[in-house]
């Protein structure tokens, strides 16, 4: 064994890490591999699963708006004012007779 | 702390010069891990578990605490692996985040679960076979490694255990390269007096 007259030996002492290592192996070192790989496994999963759900959140967000601004304008259209004329309506209605003034100012032009 | 039965010697690790010659090699299997590639990151969990299972039971003592604090930084590693920068040494990175879990978990610790002592090895009883004598240094090793501070004792064993250099350890602790050396030089004065202990004692 190494004497403390070189304290600060840049090199690992052999028989304190012998020692060390046989202290601290916990052994069984494929199960705890495995264990570790399986829980990345589950992991990719977890963060698969919740950017699908992500997703999810915002298309059912999405959705609610959409049924939301169809309910509204769906109602609108409902209770719209009555006296507001579409275009179908317009040209389909019977033309206006000329007004008292038109038909005074052509006699006078006829003149 | 319960003792294992004799586990078979472990994998060589990667360190120090090793470690360097397998950089890039590492940082290959970084990049194809970050692009999804699972046997990537398998193969770099396979290459430093033991490491870090060992820090991390250097830190905790307790060695389900310690499995449990090592998964939990490899996993961290793994969310984490686009900040790692692959001109550096991989271990130091990983070893660094390994740490700072089982730091984390022994301060979330609340109730300390320490086995006695076997009564036997307290009072330097018989020692009837050779892999009883192992099982009993071993013990009273993880007892004089446990009365070291923790930052002693996770640099004595990334130095004599697992071959990393006083700066890699630095980077790993965070503290200077001097106040390693000083780390590890303290806690090998202790280890060793044990240890010269033992030999006496035999």
């Amino acid at each position: 064994m190494k004497q403390d007259s070189l304290p600060f030996d840049a090199r690992p002492d052999p028989v304190i890490g012998a020692a060390l290592r046989r202290a601290l192996d916990p052994g069984d070192h494929q199960r705890f591999v495995a264990r570790v790989l399986a829980r990345a496994e589950q992991l990719r999963t977890a963060s698969w699963d919740a950017v699908l759900a992500g997703w999810a959140r915002v298309g059912v967000a999405a959705a609610m708006i959409v049924a939301l601004a169809a309910g509204y304008l769906v109602g609108r259209g409902g209770t719209a004012a009555p006296g507001r004329a579409t275009v179908p309506d317009a040209l389909l209605a019977p033309s206006t007779p000329a007004a008292p003034v038109e038909v005074v100012f052509a006699s006078v032009i006829g003149n | 702390m319960t003792d294992p039965p004799d586990p078979p010697a472990p994998l060589p690790q990667p360190p120090g010069e090793a470690a360097r010659i397998g950089q890039q090699n590492e940082a290959d299997l970084v990049a194809h891990a970050l692009a999804g590639d699972r046997a990537a990151f398998g193969t770099l969990v396979e290459r430093y578990a033991a490491t870090a299972r060992r820090v991390a039971r250097a830190v905790l003592g307790d060695p389900d605490d310690a499995d449990d604090a090592a998964q939990d930084g490899m996993l961290s590693a793994l969310l984490k692996l686009e900040q790692y920068d692959p001109r550096r040494p991989f271990g130091p990175w990983l070893l660094r985040i390994v740490a700072n879990a089982a730091t984390d978990r022994r301060r979330r610790r609340t109730v300390r679960r320490v086995e006695p002592l076997d009564p036997g090895l307290v009072a330097g009883g018989a020692r009837p076979d050779r892999t009883a004598e192992r099982r009993a240094l071993a013990q009273r090793l993880r007892e004089a490694l446990a009365e070291l501070p923790e930052r002693r004792r996770v640099a004595v064993v990334l130095f004599d255990v697992e071959g990393y250099s006083h700066a890699e350890i630095a980077d790993v602790l965070g503290i200077p390269e001097g106040t390693v050396r000083s780390e590890v030089f303290h806690a090998r004065r202790r280890l060793r007096a044990l240890l010269g202990d033992w030999k006496e004692d035999a």
